[in-house]
């Protein structure tokens, strides 16, 4: 556990080292932002809710979902990937430790630093710019965080697992940006869910993929009453724990393949 | 510490490599019907190795040196053979072995690429779970044996390859295990750099009787490092033994090389042969073994007035060229 904390630190600390990175980053995420924001405007015309949503709701929503881009690391996450084809695994493979549990160590400290630095100052300007909802009661505000936690576990599962195919294919990196498309397109990154039509909804519900953001963009506008909630968060964490679960047992797959083929 | 001997027996690892055919009907034709080709990496590998031992583990690009040392660490399963070192068999209780063996493959760091070098080994301490105490101490020595202080706080990626396997050295000592693989330790580093990680290894050897198990194509490493010498080509084991004796066997002629102190027309000597005479020097080669140089020297001077002399021995690049090309021990 020890190791754990020390590898989620440094991993954290790591993230100064490309400051002027971080900060190309949020003005991408910004700018983006604001011509979603633009297009919801613009969709919305004269109505005031759409599907259950209000424009001021709507707008928030496009802060939130750039506010997690770079906590999910949503446009991609190719380390694994790298570390199998320049051979560095098998550095890893000889430390004596667990390599899902280090490769999850290190995205967890990425992912807060990127979460109170990036996702922080995003939803502050849209504050400061935009008449934005904020959640009301604590419980809301205490799901919002079960919530990122559990969607951080799903994604970095989802992530993990795409990299995990450079085990068995020469160009995963493929593989991996249909991978990541799929979860722009079923997590609600690219438009609210209720938007699309039911259908499609309920083959997204099938997937963990609504897990990443849908879930978080519902507690934080207070669509979901208590009870439906907590089964939204109970829901997450199931397919967290199954998406981990695939994990280890592809892992161990793709190690023995190694071990056997030689890399 | 704990005592690891090395046991190998009858070790193989073969792969199958896909083979291309050319053109596109070729490759569309491959994509149906796959043609392999079975490749001998290792090919019936047996030795011993016992605690404190110094071995080198030589041979030419593709020897299987590599599949060798990936076996020993436990990166690679074996497609038959035995492999015991301590009480593990290495690749099927990787991990726990793992942080019993310390291991450094040249090409590659188990560094953090863009972390200080201290981070990089205060986090291994934590992977390892070495003591603070233990920690601290082995870190103080090391840091003074390799010269670490000046390039510390310098993120891996910005150092030059000798201090970078430096680095590498300590980071997979730390942990104290009693056997330490190393894949070329001493691959494109100049002459100076080369001698600060041979005298390190040997320092760790002597002082700490940790075994080493290294690979290396380079000669000098042998020469100055190893008691003992694995010689493999082709996935078979060559050669396992004394340098000296190598030399001896398979070293070929010495020679003495005479300056004489006048102008001689033809010189000749029972049991050496003239290979070369010009001006006022002479060369004269012997096979081991049949007459020893000092009574070759007395031999010369009995008739010759000499002037000035010198005995070369062979050279052992030489000879071990020659074993690969003429296959010797094959």
């Amino acid at each position: 556990m020890r190791t754990f904390f020390e590898l989620v630190k440094l991993s954290a600390r790591r993230q100064f080292t490309y400051r002027a990175a971080a900060f190309a980053g949020l003005a991408t995420n910004v700018f983006f932002g604001l011509l979603r924001a633009a297009v919801m405007v613009a969709l919305y015309g004269e109505r005031g809710e759409a599907a259950g949503i209000s424009l001021q709701a709507a707008i928030t929503y496009t802060g939130i979902s750039q506010a997690v881009i770079a906590f999910l690391d949503l446009f991609g996450w190719w380390q694994v990937i790298q570390s199998v084809y320049s051979g560095q695994i098998s550095g890893d493979l000889l430390k004596p430790m667990d390599y899902f549990r280090f490769w999850m160590a290190q995205d967890l400290g990425r992912a807060l630093v990127n979460l109170a630095g990036r996702g922080v100052l995003i939803m502050l300007f849209y504050a400061a710019v935009f008449d934005i909802v904020l959640p009301g009661q604590p419980g809301q505000w205490l799901g919002l965080l079960a919530a990122l936690l559990l969607a951080w576990m799903v994604s970095f599962a989802w992530r993990f697992l795409v990299n995990l195919t450079a085990f068995w294919v020469p160009n995963a990196v493929g593989i991996g940006r249909l991978g990541y498309s799929l979860s722009w397109l079923m997590s609600g990154f690219l438009m609210p869910l209720r938007f699309y039509p039911e259908w499609f909804q309920k083959l997204c519900n099938l997937t963990p993929f609504p897990h990443m953001i849908n879930t978080i963009v519902e507690v934080y506008l207070g669509l979901l009453s208590g009870p439906e909630m907590m089964a939204a968060l109970l829901h997450q964490a199931l397919w967290a724990a199954a998406l981990t679960s695939a994990c280890y047992l592809v892992l161990r797959a793709g190690v023995r393949r190694l071990v056997i083929l030689g890399g | 510490m704990r005592r690891m001997p090395i046991v190998v027996r009858e070790l193989k690892k073969t792969y199958q490599v896909a083979l291309q055919r050319r053109g596109a009907l070729g490759a569309l034709r491959s994509l149906v019907n796959r043609k392999t080709r079975l490749v001998r990496a290792v090919d019936g590998i047996s030795f011993e190795i016992a605690p404190g031992e110094l071995v080198g583990y030589l041979g030419p690009n593709g020897a299987g040196k590599s599949t060798t040392l990936k076996i020993l660490t436990g990166l690679l399963v074996p497609t038959s053979g035995e492999v015991q070192v301590g009480e593990f068999v290495p690749w099927r209780q990787r991990r726990s072995y793992v942080a019993h063996i310390g291991a450094v493959f040249g090409q590659r760091t188990s560094l953090w690429w863009d972390l200080p070098v201290i981070e990089s080994l205060e986090l291994l301490q934590h992977i390892y779970d070495v003591a603070p105490g233990k920690f601290r101490h082995n870190l103080d020595e090391f840091r003074k044996l390799l010269d670490l202080d000046a390039f510390v706080d310098t993120p891996v990626r910005s150092l030059s390859l000798g201090q970078r396997m430096r680095a590498d050295l300590c980071a997979a000592l730390l942990h104290e295990p009693p056997v330490l693989f190393l894949d070329e330790p001493t691959i494109g580093l100049d002459v100076v750099a080369k001698e600060r990680i041979r005298q390190f290894i040997r320092h760790i050897n002597q002082q700490r009787g940790v075994s080493v198990v290294l690979t290396t194509h380079d000669l000098s490493d042998v020469q100055k490092l190893c008691q003992r010498v694995m010689i493999i080509d082709k996935g078979r084991l060559l050669f396992d033994g004394q340098l000296s004796k190598l030399q001896e066997r398979f070293g070929g002629r010495r020679q003495v090389v005479v300056d004489f102190g006048e102008r001689y027309e033809a010189v000749q000597v029972e049991g050496a042969e003239v290979t070369q005479h010009e001006g006022q020097r002479a060369t004269f080669e012997f096979e081991q073994g049949t007459i020893s140089a000092s009574e070759l020297i007395g031999r010369i001077s009995a008739r010759y007035r000499i002037q000035d002399l010198q005995v070369r021995e062979p050279d052992i690049e030489a000879t071990i060229r020659r074993i690969y090309e003429q296959r010797l021990l094959g």
